[in-house]
């Protein structure tokens, strides 16, 4: 494989990994913290063994989120040297400030999950904070250094030197607020859909009881508020894109030709080489519409830019960005049925098989979702690194041996994979322990709780 | 005092924070490898008990050492990574597994299943792995073996192997469990695990010896492998290396005279002037012996800005800290259940 190539596939692989693992250590902690609340507020110990089972979840979870960060950490410098080079120059900040926010996530975790017994409830819920604050905030700081890559701010070049560096231009660049809050409602959206998915799973299983009853419903709450706001963010962000990366917008949307009131085109096989979509859904000045509201708004296609500056992998680029909506959309309309059903029934929503198959599908879709909404802003970002100022092929290492390294990291990735989810399905299947009072069910398990 | 030298006597202390706390745990790893016999399995259980809730706490400062140096130092650290792709690549396949390999081992349902062994030993082989390879990457920019530009394919391969790296290495991993054995001992004899402080102080006795005979043999081949730190050494260095030497007696004596708790600090002691002969010997070179710690540093308004950021990071992340460390290393609870569940 050459270089180039081989290590774009070993930083992607590296952070979807990263990021599929990570955004359950950003969403759990949040429900970890609402369920014990409400157990320490309602007395009722249910609510706090629905957190001690979380709990362990996140512990694993949290841990494969750090190791696959520190792989991050270390492949931005030994596969991509120049860019760091640069970007440490001017976007720095965020970078440190990232460390911060997860050194007090980490510090707090170890409380959290190790200390149910030497904590008061009250402390031990406190705890509990700092944990999901730290993590939204080390999202945000990575992921406006991440927005600083596609609309790069707060330096200038002069004589080939990067000069007159203005670090809070760099982390408030353009894209900044519309990145960053769309990925920190991702990490609730498919928290909350992947958690309903697993309880709606065991109510297929004929499993009844108030522990499944709160599982599903808190998640599915959360659920209900993030996902309308997700897809109204997403919005903002195509419109935001369309004015600041055009090249990436025409990509996504498979616009290779400058038109008046385009067609939206769902789908199909956008051929760079032809200029044509082949096999796409078309609704007629259905993109004219979405941007402008209008008939016949102008949209600049591909056609507009060189074609040295367009991304290597259009049709990825598109077919990722529909797969994106279409989950996204999905998801959307599982949440709101079960919302109506339960409205009307109560309980009884349980009993509707094909509702609880939806959310359970409803689970992988978003993380999908997620995937290919990275897909998009990364791939549609080629050939830059960083827009406009390095291209990725200026960047790369010039160590020869990264096909091997990429190998390398494909089983390592695999095995922790396996051995996760193995590990995961086998803290489900435990027995529920009966418990009758909030003090037992904090001290249960001391042996459990404390690692051994 | 430039912001620049400011700025890497930061990070140098969380490098520092890094080798006595990460570096134990590592340390912890190797012990874990060298277990045998019955008490295996129960030895296996005490360390993951000790790590459990520090080993990530201590693991992130190895992210701050290296965001700290990315962006601090971007030119530096473009050439660290660039120069040394291939033992930082085999270092960070070791952090990931010892990480992955103790956390599955620790959460796995079963104990005694052949998932639960394999990550085990993982766990335990890339703790002995990689603090080798960070020692070995670390001794080659010390030794001026790494080139700033022009790298060629037989750099890459080859350029970071010499006897001087390779020592240095081995007593990375001495080192490390030095720390480990003088820590493990303190915390059994706070739980009161009897068989497990006579064990682990002749641990720290044997590896601390060992530490003592490869620091003078990395010292001697300093004097041709690495003649900018040989130089540095003699002509502002001493008293630090003088201070390294003092601090690892003191330690034999506090373990010889049953005072775990001294000893402990001692090691890092030990370990922080262990770590600051070799930066001050380095000076003024970060990388010997083209780049200097000026050359290699972001411009002078970044760093101030990110040293105010350093500032408030650590106003609390500093407390945290402490209060992490009080509730589950110096206040030990040994509860009935706990003592059942050995």
């Amino acid at each position: 494989m050459e270089n180039l190539l081989a290590a774009r596939a070993q930083m992607g692989t590296s952070l979807a990994f990263h990021i599929i693992f990570s955004l359950f250590g950003i969403g759990l902690p949040l429900f970890l913290c609402i369920a014990e609340g409400l157990a320490l507020k309602t007395k009722n110990p249910t609510w706090l063994l629905l957190a001690r089972r979380w709990a362990k979840a996140s512990a694993v979870l949290f841990a494969i989120g750090a190791v696959s960060g520190t792989i991050i950490s270390f492949e931005l410098g030994l596969l991509w040297p120049t860019y760091t080079k640069f970007a440490g120059q001017v976007v720095g900040l965020p970078f440190l400030l990232e460390g911060f926010a997860f050194f007090v996530e980490a510090i707090f975790l170890g409380l959290y999950l190790y200390g149910w017994n030497r904590l008061s409830p009250r402390v031990h819920w406190l705890c509990s904070f700092p944990i999901w604050i730290s993590g939204m905030l080390s999202a945000w700081f990575i992921i406006s250094a991440n927005s600083w890559m596609n609309t790069p701010a707060g330096f200038v070049i002069r004589n080939g030197q990067i000069t007159d560096v203005n670090p809070w231009q760099a982390i408030f660049n353009p894209s900044m607020p519309y990145e960053t809050i769309h990925m920190l409602l991702a990490c609730f959206v498919v928290t909350s859909f992947v958690m309903a998915g697993i309880y709606a799973f065991a109510f297929l299983r004929g499993k009844r009881g108030e522990y499944y009853q709160k599982g599903l419903l808190l998640a599915l709450l959360i659920a209900l508020i993030a996902t309308p706001l997700q897809i109204f963010t997403g919005d903002l962000n195509a419109r935001f894109l369309a004015q600041a990366q055009p090249v990436k917008f025409a990509a996504m949307e498979g616009d290779f030709q400058t038109e008046n009131g385009p067609p939206l085109r769902i789908g199909g096989i956008a051929d760079p080489q032809t200029g044509q979509v082949y096999y796409a859904v078309e609704i007629p000045h259905g993109e004219s519409l979405l941007l402008y509201l209008n008939l016949d708004g102008h949209v600049r296609g591909l056609d507009a830019f060189a074609s040295q500056d367009w991304p290597n992998a259009i049709p990825y680029v598109h077919l990722s960005f529909d797969t994106m909506v279409g989950c996204g959309f999905f998801a959307l309309l599982v949440v709101l049925l079960f919302w109506l059903f339960f409205w009307r029934q109560k309980q009884r929503v349980i009993e509707r098989r094909w509702l609880l198959w939806g959310i359970i599908l409803a689970g992988p879709c978003t993380a999908v979702a997620v995937i290919c909404g990275w897909m998009v802003t990364e791939m549609g970002r080629q050939p830059w690194v960083i827009n406009g100022f390095l291209r990725t092929s200026d960047a790369v290492t010039p160590a020869p041996w990264v096909s091997f390294s990429f190998l390398v990291f494909v089983i390592i990735y695999l095995l922790l994979a396996i051995t996760l989810i193995r590990l995961l399905l086998g803290l489900m299947r435990q027995p529920l322990p009966q418990v009758q009072s909030l003090v037992e069910t904090y001290s249960m398990g001391l042996e459990e709780s404390a690692g051994v | 005092m430039s912001v620049a030298l400011v700025a890497l006597s930061l990070v140098w202390a969380g490098f520092i924070a890094y080798v006595a706390l990460g570096g134990a745990d590592f340390g912890a790893g190797v012990w874990d490898l060298l277990a045998s016999g019955p008490a295996a399995r129960r030895q296996h259980q005490f360390i993951s008990r000790v790590l459990g809730p520090v080993w990530e706490a201590n693991h992130v400062w190895l992210i701050f050492l290296l965001v700290g140096l990315m962006n601090l130092f971007p030119t530096a650290f473009a050439t660290f990574m660039s120069a040394l792709f291939i033992p930082l690549t085999i270092a960070l396949v070791g952090i990931v597994l010892r990480g992955a390999g103790f956390i599955f081992r620790t959460h796995a349902s079963q104990d005694k299943s052949m998932g639960n062994r394999l990550w085990s030993r993982v766990f335990s082989i890339s703790s002995l792995l990689t603090p080798f390879f960070l020692g070995v990457s670390a001794a080659a920019v010390a030794g001026g073996q790494i080139r700033t530009s022009g790298i060629t394919q037989t750099d890459l391969l080859t350029g970071w192997i010499s006897p001087f790296s390779v020592a240095v290495g081995v007593m990375a991993v001495a080192q490390c469990a030095t720390l480990a054995a003088v820590y493990l001992t303190a915390e059994a004899h706070a739980q009161g695990e009897k068989e497990f402080v006579a064990a682990y102080r002749l641990k720290a006795l044997i590896s601390s010896g060992l530490v003592s005979v490869l620091g003078i043999l990395c010292v001697a081949l300093s004097v041709t492998a690495a003649p900018w730190l040989w130089s540095g050494l003699l002509a502002h260095a001493f008293l630090y290396v003088g201070g390294t030497v003092i601090m690892g007696l003191l330690v034999l004596v506090m373990l010889l005279l049953k005072r775990y708790r001294l000893a402990s600090l001692f090691v890092i002691l030990e370990t922080a002037l262990m770590l600051i002969s070799w930066g001050v010997s380095q000076y003024p070179y970060l990388i010997p012996p083209k780049l200097t710690i000026e050359q290699a540093a972001n411009s002078p308004a970044m760093i101030t800005t990110m040293l105010v950021a350093l500032l408030i990071g650590m106003a609390i992340v500093l407390p945290s800290l402490f209060y992490l460390f009080r509730v589950f290393k110096w206040t030990p609870i040994v509860t009935p259940e706990e003592t059942q569940a050995q």
